[in-house]
């Protein structure tokens, strides 16, 4: 069996990647992109460290082939600064001290990502709702939900200026 | 005071960048040219003895670089850094599941696990002995040859315990039971080891010891310990998990062999199978007490089930002890302690260390009380409760004890203990709603008459940027900030001009382990005395520069300071100019914890002295029809002497009591005949994000007189402790029944609600 | 053991050329959210793995009298859409009770099935609204009810060159109303103790002349607790009615133990959940009375 030719955009990038059938997206991204930000917490779906975006919708790279992957669009947690700025999420997630170890953070950070692109003013309940599938052994949640909250604000109201300033 | 403004504000981690944008490396993250991964092979038994073992066809297998078996052990064929009878790799008899059998390092993964099945092991299994009670009758045979199944028996007693309980109004007497639990730190175990190129290895290891991992990893390789560098990356949890030595030994033997890199990560299910879990106790205990509710007498005996092995197992006992009465006064008590060798999981440290267990006895207990005689949870344990100046069982003097009362009120108070009923006792037919309350105390530190410093250096450049070498690992508790924020604290410096050298033990002194709660005690001071010979340098500087007098100058924000106003001198031009002048910016600060002298005879061996205390109550809603219990509200109120990060203390009290719900309800490894049958995240079940309640905490501040920095001290292990006993009581007050066992399933409360309810309150 | 060869076919008529040709050796993979476990555990090690993501069964659309599902419509999917919501509620709150949003956006409507766990979340509600499968195969397809479809824990009737296509649920009569409950550990990511669905048809004089209850994890597939479901036929619902029925349908199991839960606690709760989805189905008739 030889191996298959992958091609991904990861974090806007063409990338391409030598692969056997039984590689996951998640050993792809660490092991041949380098992305080591997405982390293997389980390697069975239940912990959530390796949450990425594919194709609009977070999964778990560690239960996604690299196959099934290929032609993808996929961000990862590197993928979420720009031009060297940080996402106000990230600001947040060390402001309100969203994480301990920060082993799960990768994972959370992309999950909450995801969240904001659908929803400027999420509840505690939709926060929560929406890392559900992310553990964290370390602090719990309310700095999560804290941090998601506070970007939400900071991005609404840079919003609101940036409608302003175009009208 | 010096004040920089970096203590007690929220402030970020310093590692906060590279953790929010995927930069911080830990151990599975690490990568050298020709790095090998490394796998080790183990039992499908928990006790068998190994007829053969055939490394031959594994070793001929193209890309599989190095195969060992315990013969090829350069040095000691042992560990665990207090009595070290764990085999790295098994000799001739599997004790438990997760004994090692053989180690490989391979080119890749896939050619990894074809070593590990071409590794031809004769198995003949044994019967195991898995009944910690039947294992210590006589005729049980032996769990390790020649070795008593008795681990540990030991009793200690002060006071007239019979005489009080034969003059007590009131006794409760129970049996209780306590499970294995599992860390589930999220990073599993793992270590990289490197071969320098002088023959000596460097060990990239997920550890909260360093230097004591580097004195098992020179043990196991025959090596001087000069020639072994352990050096911590980003670490994902710990929990008291990675105290002890896990794959990091095992990566060093595989580098040395194999003369390559050798990466060694753990997988979850190995992980579960393989590390300590927290001891399960079975304690039978006695409370006594007069008509109007005050303590006379605890009696106790605890049971734990060790494993083969001896971990932290006499530790954890004997902190058990320690804390079997409770944040109380009793005068008369007696615990008898006893850890029995099985077949089981290995058992060791996890936070709290024998103090969960110890609470889930005292303050259930104290509810049983109250409910016999009568009395408000509340009103009993502040009748009894310990203040400054109590002495306690243990002989010791508690000198800052404010907390235990004060906690307790404001918990109350938050909780809204006196309306509790308001909210409605019975929302719904099958539906019940309590109130429990839990109140401990945990000591931080080693213990009094056990090694406990940790030295720091510190280092400031002439452009004014601090670099602190410190041996203190940090799991994500968070020591680096806060080590950060006492050096730029006590320098007058920006904290973003402190640069925190995660822990190496090439370059930094030994700060011991990571664990009860010390840290913040030991290394905090021992940055606030390194930084005092660098301060007095600058200050001269500056005193001679301006030529105002010493005491009128403080350094503060980067700059310096004349009768509290800011003055032109940057802290960095008065680096420059104490480096020209040829003033110390470089310094050793060292600590070593403080008892008092003059303080009464101390009766319990390493008891600790600074305490942490805290009270946390629950409100539950128990589904009568399912058994399901629901935490609605939980309050935490903590004394952490003095807040130097709010951010972690409040991050640290969260994740406590979060693992403490999962303790209190699901919890549980599930072990039968030394089969763990839960290996997995899906199956062992700890709370996720909806399960937990949006905790209502409040932080005291009653500053710790002696051997903490500004009076801050540990507060790492309190949050998970009376987290299960609050729940307890709460089902309790919710259904009129008590529960003896851990964790309180569905299931379990069910089965509780079937009995008859106890007498209701008088 | 080798990698197995992977192939993502963009017609439905190859996949079937490449079950027709490795049969039992070859897995559709869709989510994988089950599938790459047990294949890195060894549980299966198939020679062909049939990636169905190029082929469109993914779309949700209505027949006369019938809402098609895809076989490879996710969780996520159902619980976005509108017209699952409205017509199947208790299928909804089976997704929504389902693992983490990562998972729900990549497991599968035909994965759940195919599995056949015996905890499946997706099957009972599936069971209640009278679900059939579509089983394509070169040479034919067939159509089969979901009540027929599973044998055991992991079996099913269907052969090895057959690949499911698609779910088929008729759109429930009037006066009906169906729900889910499940009991798990937690609130997310768990498995099921119990899970089951109810339905209820009213005829217009407000007696049950249809009653479902279909259980989940009780048995080695899912199963109609038919006993019960009699007791309630011809009756008009009442709390004393839907008791009886949980009496019967806990009569009905005989569950075994695992590391969930034991045996008598899953009779047990099976019970009360029975009365209370029975509760819940009632209660959803009743606001859509108010609404008519």
């Amino acid at each position: 069996m030889t191996d298959m030719d992958i091609r991904l955009t990861v974090n806007g990038r063409l990338q391409h990647a030598k692969a056997g059938v039984m590689r996951t997206l998640l050993t792809v991204l660490r092991e041949d992109f380098g992305l080591t930000g997405t982390k293997d917490g389980c390697s069975s779906g239940d912990c959530g460290a390796c949450v990425v975006v594919m194709n609009g919708q977070v999964v778990n790279s560690c239960m996604v082939l690299a196959a099934q992957a290929d032609g993808s669009q996929v961000t990862t947690v590197e993928g979420l600064a720009s031009n060297g700025e940080l996402h106000p999420l990230q600001r947040a997630f060390g402001g309100t001290w969203a994480f301990q170890c920060g082993f799960c953070t990768p994972g959370m950070l992309v999950s909450c990502h995801a969240l904001l692109s659908s929803n400027d003013n999420p509840s505690r309940e939709e926060v929560l709702t929406a890392i559900a599938g992310n553990f964290c052994r370390c602090t719990g949640y309310q700095g999560v939900v804290n941090a998601v909250q506070q970007a939400a604000a900071e991005l609404r109201s840079a919003n609101a200026e940036a409608v302003l300033q175009h009208d | 005071m010096i004040d920089s403004g970096a203590v007690g504000r929220w402030v970020s981690a310093p590692g906060a960048y590279d953790i929010v944008t995927g930069k911080a490396r830990y151990c599975p993250d690490l990568d050298f040219p020709g790095m090998l991964i490394g796998k080790l092979l183990y039992s499908p038994h928990a006790r068998a003895c190994i007829r053969r073992l055939d490394v031959t066809a594994a070793r001929m297998i193209p890309g599989v670089i190095a195969v060992l078996t315990h013969a090829d052990i350069p040095g000691e064929n042992s560990y665990l850094y207090a009595e070290p009878d764990q085999p790295l790799l098994v000799v001739d008899e599997v004790r438990f599941q997760g004994d090692a059998v053989a180690a490989v390092a391979a080119i890749d993964e896939q050619t990894a696990d074809a070593a590990l099945r071409a590794i031809d092991v004769e198995y003949q299994a044994l019967d195991g002995i898995f009944d910690p009670l039947a294992a210590m009758q006589a005729g049980a045979g032996q769990v390790v040859a020649g070795k008593d199944n008795i681990m540990m028996h030991k009793t200690y007693r002060t006071g007239d315990v019979a005489a009080a309980l034969a003059s007590a109004h009131v006794i409760v007497e129970n049996t209780y039971r306590t499970q294995w639990a599992e860390h589930a730190f999220l990073e599993t175990e793992g270590g990289v080891g490197l071969v320098d190129a002088d023959g000596g290895v460097t060990v990239y290891s997920s550890c909260q010891a360093p230097h004591r991992d580097r004195m098992q990893i020179a043990r196991a390789l025959g090596l001087p310990e000069s020639r072994v560098r352990v050096i911590t990356p980003y670490i994902g949890g710990a929990f008291g998990g990675k105290d002890e030595a896990h794959v990091q030994i095992h990566a060093a033997l595989l580098a040395h062999a194999a003369r390559r890199p050798v990466r060694l990560i753990r997988g979850r299910r190995e992980s579960i199978l393989t590390h300590v879990k927290r001891h399960p106790f079975i304690v039978h205990c006695i409370t006594a007490a007069t008509r109007d509710g005050r303590l006379l007498a605890v009696k106790a005996r605890a049971i734990v089930d060790a494993g083969p092995y001896s971990n932290a197992t006499h530790e954890v006992l004997n902190k058990f002890g320690e804390f079997i009465g409770g944040p109380y006064t009793v005068k008369n008590l007696e615990i008898e302690k006893i850890a029995v060798r099985t077949n089981n999981p290995i058992t060791g440290a996890f936070r709290g260390f024998g103090a969960p267990q110890a609470a889930f006895v005292y303050e259930s207990q104290m509810d049983d009380l109250a409910r016999k005689l009568g009395m408000d949870p509340l009103e009993i344990r502040l009748l009894n409760g310990v203040d400054t100046g109590t002495r306690m069982y243990t002989g010791v003097v508690v000198r800052e004890g404010k907390a235990m009362k004060a906690s307790l009120r404001r918990a109350a108070e938050m909780m809204g203990w006196q309306q509790r009923g308001e909210l409605g006792r019975q929302p719904a037919t099958h539906l019940r709603r309590g109130w429990g309350m839990a109140t401990i105390l945990k000591g931080s530190g080693m213990g009094r008459g056990l090694p406990d410093h940790a030295a720091v250096l510190l280092e400031m450049h002439r452009d004014g940027s601090v670099v602190l070498q410190s041996g203190a690992a940090d799991m994500g508790q968070g020591i680096v900030t806060v080590l950060a924020q006492l050096a730029a604290e006590s320098l007058g410096v920006e904290m973003s001009s402190v640069h925190v050298v995660r822990a190496d033990t090439a370059q930094a002194p030994d700060a011991g382990a990571s664990c009860a709660s010390r840290q913040v005690m030991v290394s905090g001071n021992a940055v606030l005395r390194a930084a005092v010979p660098i301060r007095d340098s600058l200050l001269q500087v500056a005193a001679e520069k301006t030529g105002v007098a010493r005491d009128r100058l403080v350094l503060h924000g980067g700059r310096l300071h004349v009768d509290g106003q800011a003055h032109d001198l940057t802290v960095a031009e008065l680096a420059r100019r104490a480096l020209f002048r040829g003033y110390p910016l470089q310094s050793e600060g060292r600590y070593e914890l403080e008892y008092p002298a003059d303080a009464p005879e101390v009766t319990y061996r390493y008891s600790q002295e600074v305490f942490q205390f805290c009270t946390q109550i629950a409100q539950v809603l128990v589904d009568c029809e399912t058994g399901q219990v629901a935490v609605e509200r939980l309050v935490a109120v903590h004394d952490a002497g003095k807040m130097i990060n709010p951010g972690g203390v409040y991050g640290q009290i969260e994740g406590g009591v979060a693992q403490g719900i999962g303790y209190a309800l699901t919890e549980e490894l599930r072990v039968t005949e030394g089969h763990t049958l839960n290996a997995s995240l899906e199956n062992y079940v700890i709370p996720m994000a909806l399960d937990i309640p949006e905790l209502e905490m409040d932080v005291l501040e009653m500053p710790e007189p002696l051997g903490a920095p500004l009076g801050a001290k540990g507060i790492a292990e309190s949050p998970i402790i009376p987290t299960a006993p609050a729940i307890r009581n709460a089902i309790l007050d919710a259904i009129g029944r008590p529960l003896y066992q851990l964790p309180m399933t569905a299931e379990r409360v069910l089965s509780a609600l079937d009995a008859a309810p106890c007498a209701d309150p008088a | 053991m080798s990698a197995p060869d992977y192939r993502a076919p963009e017609l439905l008529a190859n996949a079937l050329g490449i079950k027709r040709e490795f049969g039992a050796d070859a897995r559709v993979v869709a989510g994988g959210t089950d599938l790459i476990l047990r294949m890195r555990d060894k549980v299966l090690s198939p020679k062909v793995l049939i990636d169905l993501r190029r082929i469109s069964l993914a779309s949700i659309s209505r027949h006369a009298g019938e809402m098609h599902l895809g076989a490879y419509v996710t969780l996520s999917q159902m619980l976005a859409s509108a017209e699952v919501r409205v017509a199947f509620p208790a299928l909804v709150e089976a997704c929504r009770s389902f693992a983490g949003p990562p998972i729900r956006n990549r497991a599968t409507l035909g994965g759940n099935i195919v599995n056949a766990s015996p905890a499946a979340d997706l099957v009972p509600p599936l069971i209640a609204y009278d679900a059939s499968v579509v089983l394509a195969s070169l040479s034919a397809s067939r159509v089969l009810p979901l009540m027929d479809f599973f044998t055991g824990p992991g079996k099913t009737v269907m052969e090895p060159h057959e690949v499911l296509t698609e779910v088929r649920l008729p759109l429930p009569p009037p006066r009906t109303a169906a729900s889910f409950t499940k009991l798990g550990q937690r609130r997310s990511m768990a498995i099921a103790i119990v899970n089951l669905s109810a339905r209820l048809t009213l005829d217009r004089a407000g007696q049950m002349s249809e009653a479902r209850i279909v259980l989940g994890s009780v048995a080695p597939t899912a199963m109609r607790a038919r006993a019960a479901e009699a007791i309630l036929t011809g009756n008009e619902p009442s709390d004393e009615q839907f008791e009886q029925a949980a009496n019967m349908a806990v009569a009905e199991i005989s569950p075994i133990s695992d590391v969930r839960s034991g045996k008598d606690y899953r009779k047990r709760v099976t019970g009360v959940l029975v009365r209370r989805a029975l509760m819940a189905a009632r209660h959803k008739l009743a606001e859509v009375g108010r609404n008519d």
